[in-house]
């Protein structure tokens, strides 16, 4: 919250309480911020409403039960005034979204090409040549085959790598400005996993797409993110760089946070990114 | 194609051949009556024997298998579109659509169909073509049979709706429509499967019975469920084995239809 | 339906039926061969009986118990159709059949012991004659307004006057079995060869033998023979079937011929077939003024020359030999020859000829034309015909004379319809062309058919309850039905009904088609059985029965 960017620099910026009908809000007046090209971390416990807030962002949230106040200004228009119909435009083109499960994410009954097809045309319109291009072309960026054979497969014959880059491949199709990842590389071995934050890693680098990173993984995140905000029983109770935050933790959430944390990873942060790719590589 | 489905394709195709081809091999028809040759054995003028008044058994198999082969899926498909779309849109829908669909359903279950179909059958002229009614016993079972399906269907679909496939594809932008079209039904496929291939020997079965209520085919026309009837209170099984033609047919088609369909629906799964 | 002929559906209604031709009586059977046997005699019901009380009897079930149970003052003799003494010794009807004379048997008791006498006749009639209690049994004595008197001359003697005369009076004290009238068990005291020792709803009913029964044997012996017998309660009858195979039943009373002949390729001393019986089937056609048909329609079927052709046209002998495998006879007419007394001998076989069919059609103006017949009008001909579903014979029936008639040209659709929806169409909305049914006969007497004759009755069913009789023919047959009605001199009655069967075989109202032979079956373990056509067809000489221990 010391940390305001300059106006131009803010791709979403929130302030927003979400509650379901009859209950104890699940968001308070939660506001967060995030820069064009920047790649957030989102971190706090689960049940303290991270995915409450992506889905809020997407307009996902269960319509009739959940009500959302306060503003989510994206781009300059505020997302709760969208209708239902501009909302659709903007899921998967402009925000997009990868889940924590690859293999439940996909759908087992489709090839994957006709998941990938299907993304495809929720925004664009073209040819079967341009459908496939596109295709290819995603596919590529996420080091998978692009091959007819590989597309040809079901969710149920690729390893849980593999599906989760055909997810990422799906969400950063139309190039999106947002991807949220909500804890998308929770459910993988650590092998994989760190696999896949260095794609995000990449992907943030090469498209300059922002990444709102969700976990309950403080160590998993400190490797990607320029900054980190720590949600606590619906509310932001910190927010700073990645080095504020482990450095000099205020909040006392996130002080237990930080003690949770193996000890080798605290005192190797400087070189963490190196320590990310022995692992990886 | 394995040799099941290799042997499948060929039984489906002669018995349709067969059954396309009966004004050929049966040129007798199905109600000449060889009155002085009732209930015979199989010869060679008549290759399963005759029935209790003298009509060619073989004939009558041909003539019910077009009848039958035809109208009995036609009906299966049609319940099951229905129950998909009733079903399965309701169960996507959620809240108070499904909820709806399910009180139309019960509805649907408790009527006194018995009653629906006498009055059905009383609007019906007594005049009508053999033809034409088991046309409309045909459509009656596949306007009516959808119900239980469609709750199996609704139940299933909206467990679907919160699929976490479901929401990706929602956060990828895909429309309403189509999400429903690509990415619930395909998903509601075994239930589909079962109820089309339950449906067509109940079908089948039903229209025989039906004829208790004057609905169904009209003699002297036949259908499988009413060559199935004369199998009704056979005493012994050896005596008279030709009879039970009719019923390996059915169970022979309806078999080489389920290999023919389900490897597709198993590499699906 | 009430009266007292019927029209069957899936359920045949009692009837009697009487030996015709053939008589099946095997010499070994003669009943003193194991007369000291006795046993329990099984078979079963097909239906619950709806009453013990003998008085109220109108289903099956309840008439074999009354049959069984009841004493009765005179008995139509199942075998000779003839009229025999029974609690009565002699009886006499006066000339103007009003009034009938019994003169009862002596020392005879009910089965608790109480002695019976005169008052208990005069009782029983009285109470069986009271409006109040609706007895279908009743109903046939009513033959004008006004009350019943007994008359207890002695102990041994009752006079019974009607206020009206009833034709074949003294026959219709078959079905009325006497009541005591000072018996603390009421209808449970009785004077029959059994008594109602048991009965469990929906399993079994068992009788007794009545210790008091008052009949012996020609050496003397004490009747019945047997020690009971057991009646299962079981409507299906193909377990019916299994359960007699099995030895657990003694004996079918009534087969059809589907397992008749079933039964006999394996087990041929089993089955008998007692020969033509009573029953008819028949077809008829809608000749209803107001029925929602087309006119052109009803000007055929009112017409007399077109129901002759049709009639023409079927032939009678298939139906029999393939629909009846030959337990059936071609009808000559309304009463089937099996009726000794009252069938009239002098009608003719109907012929077969499609061609001579087809000329009487061209009289009337039909022409066929490219296989299809037309009428003047050039209306093709078309009908259809109505039979009650679940009737394989009547099924098969319409489906021979479809082909029959399309030999002529006449194109028919076989519609097969719920009993209960058959019967709306043919007594409520008369929305139908053509129906193929059966009459069971409940008497050997024509006044028994009198609510079929008589235009002016609901059962006159091709067209009912018409108010004057709509046809000459119609308005002869009503007069001769009054006349024999109102005669008691049965040589006169004869007469008129014997004009009435050849009417009703030149109009064709109804185109009777086949006699069902009366099929039955009986295990070897009983001696004394002589199955014949009228009901109760294997049981009549239950008295006289025995079972031989298995």
């Amino acid at each position: 919250m010391s940390l305001k960017p300059p106006q131009d620099q803010t791709l979403l910026s929130a302030r927003v309480s979400v509650r379901y009908a009859g209950k104890q809000p699940v968001l308070r007046d939660v506001e967060i911020e995030i820069r064009r090209g920047e790649v957030l971390g989102l971190v706090g416990q689960s049940g303290s409403g991270k995915s409450t807030l992506a889905m809020a962002i997407l307009g996902l949230l269960d319509g009739k039960r959940a009500q959302a106040e306060g503003t989510i200004t994206f781009q300059n228009s505020d997302l709760l005034q969208f209708s239902e119909r501009e909302l659709r435009a903007l899921r998967g083109r402009a925000v997009s979204l990868v889940l924590q499960s690859p293999l439940a994410s996909l759908n087992p009954a489709l090839k994957i090409r006709t998941q990938l097809k299907e993304a495809w045309r929720a925004h664009a319109s073209g040819t079967a040549a341009d459908c496939a291009t596109a295709i290819r072309a995603s596919l590529a960026s996420v080091s998978l085959p692009a091959d007819d054979e590989f597309q040809r497969k079901y969710p149920s014959q690729m390893s849980v790598g593999q599906a989760q880059r055909v997810l990422i491949a799906m969400a950063i199709m139309h190039r999106p400005a947002l991807l949220i990842a909500d804890e998308a590389t929770s459910a993988l071995d650590v092998i994989t996993q760190s696999e896949i934050l260095a794609l995000f890693r990449e992907l943030n680098r090469s498209t300059g797409m922002a990444i709102l990173y969700i976990s309950h993984d403080l160590a998993s995140v400190a490797g990607i993110c320029d900054r980190i905000a720590i949600l606590h029983q619906g509310a932001i109770v910190e927010c700073g760089t990645a080095e504020q935050i482990f450095s000099h933790p205020k909040h006392e959430y996130t002080q237990r946070l930080m003690a949770a944390l193996p000890r080798i990873l605290l005192t190797n942060k400087e070189s963490e990114p190196k320590t990310e790719a022995a692992v990886a590589r | 194609m394995n040799l099941w489905r290799k042997l499948a394709c060929v039984i489906l195709a002669v018995v349709l051949c067969a059954s396309f081809a009966a004004n050929w091999l049966a040129p007798a028809g199905y109600a000449r009556q060889y009155r002085e040759a009732t209930n015979a054995a199989p010869s060679r003028t008549h290759w399963l024997g005759t029935d209790e008044i003298g009509r060619d058994r073989f004939a009558r198999v041909l003539y019910g298998t077009r009848i039958s082969l035809l109208l009995a899926p036609a009906a299966a498909l049609l319940s099951t579109l229905m129950a998909a779309f009733i079903g399965g849109l309701a169960g996507y829908l959620g809240g108070v659509w499904a909820r709806m669909a399910m009180a139309v359903t019960d509805l649907f279950l408790s009527l006194p169909w018995l009653f629906l179909l006498i009055t059905a059958r009383a609007l019906m002229p007594l005049n009508v073509s053999p033809l034409i009614s088991v046309l409309v016993t045909f459509l009656l079972l596949g306007l009516l049979g959808w119900t239980t399906a469609a709750r199996v269907l609704c139940t299933t679909a909206g467990s679907l709706r919160s699929a976490d496939f479901v929401r990706q594809a929602r956060a990828a932008g895909v429309p309403g429509q189509r999400l429903f079209w690509i990415h619930v039904m395909p998903n509601l496929k075994p239930v589909l499967y079962a109820q089309f291939w339950i449906s067509i020997p109940v079908f089948i079965l039903s229209e025989a019975n039906l004829g208790i209520l004057g609905l169904g085919v009209a003699e002297p026309m036949p259908s499988w469920g009413s060559l199935l009837k004369e199998l009704e209170g056979l005493v012994s099984l050896g005596d008279e084995p030709w009879k039970f033609v009719p019923l390996i047919l059915l169970v022979l088609v309806v078999m080489s239809f389920q290999l023919l369909l389900s490897r597709h629906d198993e590499v699906a799964a | 339906m009430s009266g007292r002929q019927r029209m069957r559906g899936q359920m045949s209604k009692t009837c009697w039926k009487s030996i015709a031709v053939i008589v099946i009586c095997v010499a070994s059977f003669s009943p003193h061969v194991a007369a000291q046997a006795g046993g329990e005699l099984k078979f079963c019901l097909r239906m619950e009986p709806k009453t013990f009380d003998p008085l109220k009897v109108e289903d099956e079930a309840s008439a074999a118990i009354r049959y069984l149970t009841g004493g009765v003052l005179v008995r139509v003799n199942r075998q000779t159709q003839e009229l025999e003494p029974e609690l009565a010794q002699s009886w006499n009807v006066s000339k103007d059949g009003r009034q009938i004379t019994f003169r009862l048997r002596s020392g005879v008791s009910f089965s608790d012991g109480t002695p019976f006498a005169a008052e208990d006749v005069a009782y029983t009639v009285q109470q069986l004659m009271d409006p109040a209690l609706h007895s279908a049994t009743g109903d046939a004595f009513r033959s004008g307004t006004g009350n019943v008197e007994t008359k207890v001359i002695s102990p041994t003697k009752i006079s019974i006057t009607f206020p009206a005369p009833v034709a074949g009076l003294d026959r219709l004290f078959d079905q009325v079995a006497i009541l005591s009238e000072r018996s603390s068990k009421k209808e449970m005291a009785v004077l029959g060869p059994f008594m109602l020792a048991d009965y469990k709803p929906g399993a079994t009913v068992l009788l007794k033998r009545n210790p008091n029964y008052w009949k012996t044997d020609e050496q003397g012996r004490k009747l019945p023979y047997l020690d009971s017998i057991r009646l299962d309660i079981q409507p299906n009858r193909d377990v019916e079937m299994l359960r007699f195979k099995r030895g657990e039943l003694d004996l079918i009373n009534s087969l059809d011929s589907e397992y008749f002949d079933k039964l006999a390729a394996t087990s041929p001393q089993l089955v008998h077939d007692a020969g033509p019986s009573l029953d008819s089937e028949q077809l008829w056609f809608n000749e209803v003024a107001k029925a929602p048909i087309p006119g052109y329609k009803k000007n055929w079927f009112r017409s007399a020359n077109f129901r002759r052709a049709i009639s023409e046209a079927i032939n009678r002998e298939d139906l029999s030999r393939i629909v009846f495998h030959g337990h059936a006879q071609p009808a000559l007419g309304p009463f089937s020859p099996a009726n000794k007394f009252w069938f009239n001998n002098k009608l003719q076989p109907q012929t077969y000829s499609p061609d001579a069919a087809l000329k009487a059609l061209q009289t009337d103006g039909f022409r066929l034309e490219n296989g299809v017949l037309k009428d003047k009008d050039g209306n093709e001909v078309v009908f259809s015909i109505v039979t009650n579903a679940g009737s394989k014979p009547r099924e098969r029936m319409a489906v021979l004379i479809q082909d029959d008639l399309q030999k002529i040209g006449i194109h028919v659709n076989v519609v097969t319809l719920d009993f209960p929806s058959l019967i709306e169409r043919m007594t409520q909305s008369f929305d139908y062309e053509a129906i193929i049914l059966g009459l069971t006969n409940v008497d050997l007497d024509p006044n028994g058919e009198m609510n079929v004759w008589l235009s002016s009755s609901e059962n006159h069913q091709w067209n009912p309850l018409q108010k004057v009789p709509e046809t000459s023919w119609e308005a002869e047959i009503d007069r001769l039905m009054r006349a024999q009605a109102a005669s008691t001199d049965s040589r006169r009655r004869k007469e008129a009904f014997d004009r009435v069967q050849e009417i009703a075989v030149e109009q064709q109202p109804f185109i009777f088609l086949i006699n069902k032979n009366a099929l039955s079956a009986v295990s070897t373990a009983v001696h004394g059985a002589a199955p014949v056509i009228l009901s109760p067809q294997t049981f009549w000489n239950a008295d006289r029965l025995t079972v031989a221990a298995k």
